[in-house]
């Protein structure tokens, strides 16, 4: 205590001349005027509210919506509500840009170990594709997809098919789908169950293999009683399902399941888009290991596959999972960009038809703020979690 | 004893190691790597193969259809259909070049567009010299100086009426300055005075400490009033925003945020870096806040409630509520990276600082900030880089950027319907100037790295 007070210039006279009285004023200072800032911010909304006759509120969410939405993942008709618009926006959203991430991680880490091939020709290529995919902007690519892509192939009756399962035509994908008699929650429940029986099964029997040298019986008895259950189970699943192959009658297709030209075009365009991106950081994540490492693993005599697989992954993994992280939360964001050739995301279905018609921008605009900063603080919160998991643990 | 062992058998016999045998002749040279490198493996050599099939017949149809088979002269998309269907009409993409370019900028007003951004780039020439003094003044001067010229040639209009009084007075004030930057320079290549030293005799008599300074002002000063009554003899037509468009707008709004976002990331960076809870706080919510959200929302943002929550007199075009939300976008994005370098400065260097007595503004614009900039260069660029593309998206709130042209190109009734050239040709400028940018941050790190 009477360090700190002599350490302090306490016998300098004068508010500002002061450290701790300072910090106080700045902030003080600070916050004045912010508050300050937002005061006038409110007032002037109010006073142009009252002037355009408009009040603020949510309860508009509750009206009837009144427009059409081009492809939506759940049930949707003209006669619902402004909240469903929203979620339909939200879900079109999330099922975007959950198939980019998907595809675009394969895609990017396959580019990213081809850029570090030997093989000149190979890596040469890798390169100029990441090169050329990244350095064009995302809107162009997705425009040209679009436009000069999927609005060129033929009208639906000159459909591009496979067999009868799969049409593809300038209005989209029309793809043969599975009915199941029960609901799918069920199903998804049974196979959940499945899955998870087995892991358990096989890593019951690890442990028993590590301390005692051999597989026990019970192992084996296990083994045979998931596969008769496994087979009933292929057998109910069999019967409750039937297929819907979508056909072609009058002008358009009924049966199946059908993803727009929009879906389409924008999820190719950002697939691309994003691989580059990805082939780029799992690059630098590989190179980021010591060469040591690769030529221990050789000379202890593992495969190329088992160094990757024990060695090398495991440690890029460390170097790769941040920007990873930020590489599929710039991919939530990016398909936003979708509005522009017309898929019904949330920005399309919500910032742009339903703030024409109800014109309540200031509401609208923060839930769609709103719901991507959820978004990120999630996937953020979710991968730093796995982050310190992978991370080395160190003192 | 094992010592003496060797020497003994060294003064007896010498080992001398036989010099490495060189390569074997099928291992060396082009055709040597080749073999070794691309058909070392049966595997190997299959996949270069399937990749050199793959790349030819790529390269073979990219070529056929923009430069074999395409259409250099025509006057509708008809004709170029007429004269070969499978190539590219690049005949329409020629006829658009202009509007590409300069927007609707009437055309015998573009001059002006040429002159402006021809000044701002003689402007920034002494930069690229690596022992001109006052670098950073210079660089200052074009912030706080150009964009006043830059915007009297764009809009146009007569001293006093469309172009305010001080708005026209900043303008003099920045030409005299790149007059009088120029003239220095070349006087002092021939081995003259500069203007500087002009009324140093004249000053003397009044004043007797900073003679140069107030010289140079008077000088600058002077020369100012000469522009103000140049401009208020000549007028210059005026040309609306909306006017503005193509490459030219999209270059405005780029280099407008790439300026503006370092000092805002600067000041947001040091916020969210501060001690003091208050400012730490506020800083890290806007940071966050317009880092989470995707551009294009913050660009409605900015277009649709501006207007809300501003007073009901105050007027705004759409390109100024665009100017702000990219701002406010960058400068969040640049914190970061600016945050980023701030970490990496070791703490020694601040107790330096505060050894040496220095405060904490002296200290971070002294000691921190130059050296966090200059180790943050390549994610400085990268963040350039994507902000270069990320001006496309203010065609989908309407502004008639490069990309909102060429898309209008498909409505022209001459090439109705023509979407892949347009395209094709703004994606090729696009990855000449981003692959441009960022070989250039590769070779401006490597440099400063040698510096070191």
């Amino acid at each position: 205590m009477i360090q700190s007070s002599t350490s302090k210039s306490s016998n300098r006279t004068g508010l500002l001349n002061n450290d701790a009285s300072r910090a106080v004023i700045l902030q003080a200072v600070v916050l004045l005027l912010a508050l300050f800032g937002l005061w006038f911010l409110f007032a002037n909304a109010s006073e142009n509210l009252n002037r355009l006759g408009m009040t603020f509120g949510f309860d508009f969410l509750q009206v009837t919506a009144g427009f059409n939405i081009s492809w939506s993942l759940i049930p949707y008709d003209p006669s619902m509500s402004y909240w469903r618009v929203f979620f339909v926006g939200i879900v079109n959203t999330l099922v975007l840009s959950f198939c980019v991430i998907v595809v675009g991680t394969i895609i990017g880490t396959v580019v990213g170990i081809l850029r570090l091939s030997d093989n000149p020709l190979v890596s040469q290529l890798a390169r100029w594709y990441v090169e050329i995919v990244r350095n064009v902007p995302l809107l162009i690519q997705i425009i040209f997809w679009f436009t000069v892509v999927f609005s060129t192939l033929p009208a639906p009756r000159q459909s591009y098919h496979l067999g009868e399962w799969l049409f593809l035509n300038n209005r989209g994908l029309y793809v043969t789908t599975l009915q199941s008699a029960v609901s799918w929650g069920w199903v998804l429940l049974l196979v959940a169950a499945l899955i998870i029986a087995l892991y358990g099964l096989f890593r019951w029997s690890k442990s028993y293999y590590t301390l005692s040298g051999s597989r026990s019986t019970g192992f084996y008895i296990g083994l045979l009683f998931w596969a008769l259950f496994a087979c009933w189970a292929l057998w109910f699943l069999v019967n409750a399902m039937t297929l819907s192959v979508p056909s072609l009658q009058g002008f358009n297709f009924s049966g199946g399941a059908f993803l727009p030209a929009s879906f389409g075009a924008a999820f190719v365009a950002m697939t691309v888009y994003r691989s580059a991106a990805i082939a780029e950081t799992v690059r630098a994540g590989m190179q980021s290991i010591d060469r040591g490492q690769h030529e221990a693993a050789f000379t202890i005599g593992f495969s190329r596959v088992q160094s990757l697989r024990l060695i090398l992954i495991p440690q890029a993994i460390r170097a790769i999972i941040p920007p990873m992280t930020n590489s599929w939360l710039t991919s939530v964001k990016d398909s936003s960009l979708a509005v522009a050739i017309g898929f019904p995301e949330l920005v399309s279905v919500f910032m742009q038809t339903s703030m024409n018609q109800t014109g309540r921008a200031i509401e609208i605009i923060f839930m769609v703020m709103g719901f991507y900063i959820f978004i990120s603080l999630l996937i953020s919160y979710l991968l730093n979690k796995y982050n310190d998991s992978v991370q080395y643990k160190v003192r | 004893m094992d010592d003496l062992n060797v020497k003994n058998q060294s003064a007896v016999k010498q080992f001398v190691p036989t010099p490495p045998r060189p390569p074997r002749k099928t291992e060396r040279g082009f055709l040597g790597t080749i073999r070794h490198r691309c058909f070392n493996s049966v595997g190997n050599g299959l996949l270069t193969l399937c990749v050199a099939t793959v790349l030819f017949y790529l390269v073979k149809h990219v070529l056929d259809w923009a430069v074999f088979n395409a259409v250099f002269s025509a006057d509708n998309r008809r004709q170029c259909m007429d004269v070969s269907p499978e190539g590219a009409c690049w005949a329409g993409v020629i006829s658009w070049f202009n509007g590409l370019i300069y927007g609707r900028f009437p055309l015998e007003e573009q001059w002006r567009v040429n002159v402006g951004v021809l000044l701002g780039l003689v402007w920034l020439l002494p930069l690229i010299s690596k022992r001109l003094p006052l670098r950073n003044f210079i660089l200052l001067s074009w912030i706080g100086l150009y964009p006043f010229v830059g915007a009297y040639l764009f809009l146009g209009g007569r001293f006093g009426a469309e172009l305010g009084l001080i708005h026209g007075a900043m303008a003099s004030l920045a030409l005299a300055f790149l007059g009088i930057l120029y003239a220095n320079w070349v006087l002092s290549a021939l081995g003259k005075k500069g203007l500087n030293e002009l009324f140093v005799p004249l000053l003397s008599r009044f004043v007797q400490r900073r003679l140069q300074l107030l010289s140079l002002v008077a000088v600058w000063l002077l020369v100012a009033l000469v522009m103000v009554f140049g401009l208020s003899q000549m007028s210059l037509t005026p040309v609306p925003i909306d006017r503005w468009g193509g490459l030219f707008l999209t270059f405005i709004i780029a280099g407008f945020a790439i300026t503006m976002a370092i000092p805002i990331g600067v000041v947001l960076a040091l916020g969210r870096r501060s001690k003091l809870p208050v400012i730490h706080w506020l800083s890290m919510a806007v940071i966050e806040l317009v880092r989470s959200v995707p551009l294009i929302t913050v660009l409605f943002m900015a277009v649709t409630l501006l207007p809300i929550f501003l007073p009901a007199d105050m007027e705004f075009n759409k390109l100024t509520q665009v100017l702000v939300a990219v701002c406010l976008f960058a400068g969040a994005y640049m914190a970061e990276n600016i945050r980023g370098g701030l970490q990496a400065i070791p703490k020694g260097q601040y107790e330096a600082a505060a050894t040496l007595g220095l405060g904490y503004l002296h200290t971070m614009v002294l000691v921190i900030l130059p050296q966090a900039l200059r180790m943050m260069i390549p994610n400085i660029m990268t963040s350039f880089i994507s902000l270069l593309k990320d001006t496309t998206l203010v065609s989908i709130i309407g502004l008639f950027d490069i990309m909102l042209m060429a898309r209008n190109i498909a409505n022209d009734k001459d090439w109705v319907g023509m979407h892949t050239e347009p395209l094709v040709m703004i994606s090729v400028l696009f990855f000449v100037l981003c692959y441009g940018m960022s070989q250039y941050s590769l070779n401006l790190e490597k440099r400063l790295k040698v510096d070191r």
